[in-house]
């Protein structure tokens, strides 16, 4: 009962319309009012139509019940879009004082559905906040699970650069970029999650003192696929704000060179022997 | 591209969205943008009642009654659908008011499309209490009851500024220096600062900054890139074209066919229009027409709303005969965009 959410699932093998529970026998709907000429109408399921005039019933009279918290999860199961729906879901979360505990579980099983879903995150921010550092190892071990299945999840991405940045937890975060990047060294994500931490990560002292140590990584993984955009970008993203060092380092210069003598030209390799020839004149111009 | 197939597919979208449409029934406005924007766009919008729309798009409009105070922290623009719309109480007094941005942007973009006179919204209390939802940081929260703040949301305010011809809504420079904090360190932008680049964020940064008169039409032959890094921004952008032809969103990614807009109106903006292999763009969204009308994601799936609108688009960006041209940073024709 806590979170309404294994109602949900319930309700999914045989799902009886709310107007033949006894539980909702004194709620009148209120349906929504489409006016005289509805333009681009939707055909709407009985289901769909039927929750979202109990919902409304239930949110117009403000009734922070335990009903009306299973009523949100049975709503958001139809339309997890729906900011109005997960808006009172909130007040009711607080107006009855469940564990938030529950209520992370629960986001849990909604996103299994649909990850790809802006007011989901927005509410699993909101729970976590209000967890505050003790949600921190929750929150990590989420974004790793649906980062497990998808690994360039926007979303999940986002959230997790939040997470360090208000709960910390940044102690392994370098290794586990690495980790992905074994797995797949085209995962741009993955290189972006990376130039996140060696910059904002303040265990490790900024892009300055992480330069030498990234530059040889990147190289080593340019020299495996010297066709990978990514490690491209990344290694020129090292020397941002660094352009008389990024024309000048010979150990950039080495990896162009020993890809160019490859038989193989790659577009990403021309732009960055382009862009270095460029910026090298720049000196020499002031 | 069939573009009277595209037409009936946009009219019968037109007269009744079918079932799966109603998981996205709180952004009803926004589906409804996708079909008239279409309709206008493939030239077929004789076929729909202009003032029936205006009226039904109109009845979103979020009017606070006795005079609201603009700064109780809330925001009077539009609501997204029915189901968020709540009549006031007895006393007139309006308790749920959840106008969004999204909402607010699609609702003038039709009203732009239909040839309503924008002047004739009551829009000052609109422009007043959007500020509620400027963040410190410059960023914007689509709703006052909360939400995740991001780009998007500084392009719809940018837009419905643009549209009403009032930038009382916006602080610009906060907004600017947040656009600027998203760009990243391989010239694209993410949707927040230090997340990944991307095609929508990219183009949500570009025509926001156009659209607030930060950078002027054709910046690389204008040649001021002092705001943001230009040449590594073209250089991101640019190589977003796959080897198939359609455009990814981000590096190593697969193609699909909304990138040809969000990576095509850039292009454009920038005056970089002729760095894309228009053929080979062309032959992928035709993998992407679905027999009878509208696009798929990728090559050969289902259509869907969404992407059947940004390949419309993307066929006026490349000029397709018989479809109207585009006002790239307002997501509209340009006959629309110019009120003709």
């Amino acid at each position: 009962m806590a979170s309404g959410s294994s109602e949900v699932e319930e309700q999914e093998q045989e799902r009886v319309m709310l107007r033949d529970r006894p539980e909702w026998s004194d709620v009148t709907p209120l349906p929504q009012d489409d006016g005289p000429t509805p333009v681009v109408p939707i055909k709407y399921t009985e289901e769909f139509a039927e929750v979202m005039d109990y919902f409304r019933a239930v949110f117009a009279a403000d009734e922070r019940s335990p009903r009306a918290l299973s009523l949100t999860a049975e709503a958001i199961h139809f339309n997890a879009g729906n900011y109005t729906v997960w808006h009172f879901r909130r007040l009711l979360l607080e107006s009855l004082k469940i564990d938030l505990h529950d209520e992370l579980e629960f986001v849990q099983r909604i996103a299994a559905d649909n990850s790809k879903n802006y007011q989901i995150w927005h509410h699993r921010r909101w729970v976590a906040e209000k967890l505050g550092p003790d949600a921190r190892n929750a929150e990590l071990q989420f974004t790793k699970k649906v980062l497990s299945v998808d690994a360039k999840h926007y979303h999940a991405w986002s959230h997790r650069q939040w997470v360090l940045q208000a709960l910390g937890g940044w102690e392994d975060e370098l290794d586990y970029c690495s980790e992905l990047l074994e797995q797949d060294m085209f995962n741009n994500s993955a290189w972006n999650q990376r130039y996140f931490v060696i910059t904002k990560s303040p265990l490790l002292g900024g892009l300055e003192a992480m330069r030498e140590s990234e530059v040889l990584y990147t190289v080593k993984a340019i020299n495996v696929y010297p066709e990978n955009e990514s490690s491209w970008r990344y290694l020129r993203g090292l020397y941002k704000g660094e352009t008389i060092s990024w024309a000048n380092d010979p150990q950039v210069s080495s990896v162009c060179l020993k890809i160019l003598s490859s038989k193989t030209l790659f577009w990403i390799l021309s732009v960055t022997v382009i862009n270095r020839i460029k910026t090298s004149e720049m000196p020499l111009r002031l | 591209m069939d573009k009277d197939l595209h037409s009936t597919f946009a009219e019968l979208m037109f007269h009744l969205l079918p079932s799966p449409y109603e998981s996205q029934e709180i952004n009803h406005l926004t589906l409804a943008y996708f079909v008239i924007s279409s309709l206008d766009i493939l030239n077929s919008l004789n076929r729909v009642e202009k003032d029936a729309i205006a009226n039904w798009v109109l009845s979103f409009q979020v009017h606070p009654g006795t005079k609201a105070d603009p700064n109780n922290g809330q925001f009077y623009g539009f609501h997204g659908s029915r189901t968020s719309q709540f009549p006031p109480d007895d006393n007139g007094v309006l308790l749920h008011n959840h106008s969004h941005l999204a909402s607010t942007y699609c609702a003038l973009a039709i009203l732009k499309i239909v040839g309503y006179d924008l002047s004739n919204v009551d829009s000052e209390i609109m422009l007043a209490s959007m500020r509620n939802l400027q963040q410190p940081d410059g960023s914007f929260m689509p709703i006052h009851i909360g939400g995740e703040t991001d780009l998007r949301f500084v392009y719809c305010a940018a837009a419905i500024c643009f549209m009403l011809d009032n930038w009382s809504g916006v602080d610009k420079e906060k907004a600017k220096d947040y656009i600027l904090n998203c760009q990243s360190y391989d010239g694209g932008f993410g949707l927040v600062p230090g997340a990944e680049s991307h095609g929508g964020g990219t183009y949500c940064a570009i025509a926001s900054l156009r659209l607030m008169g930060f950078i002027d039409d054709n910046l690389l032959s204008s040649c001021d890139s002092s705001l943001i890094n230009v040449p590594l921004l073209l250089e991101w952008v640019v190589q977003r074209q796959g080897m198939d032809g359609g455009f990814q969103g981000r590096p190593n990614k697969a193609t699909d066919t909304c990138y040809a807009f969000w990576i095509g109106a850039v292009l454009k903006i920038l005056g970089a229009g002729n760095f894309v292999d228009n053929k080979a763009l062309r032959r992928f969204l035709l993998t992407c027409q679905y027999k009878y009308g509208g696009f798929s994601k990728f090559p050969g799936e289902f259509p869907d709303l969404y992407h059947s609108y940004y390949g419309f688009t993307a066929f006026s960006l490349l000029e397709e005969s018989g479809l109207k041209s585009l006002c790239s940073e307002l997501g509209i024709t340009e006959t629309a965009a110019k009120g003709l």
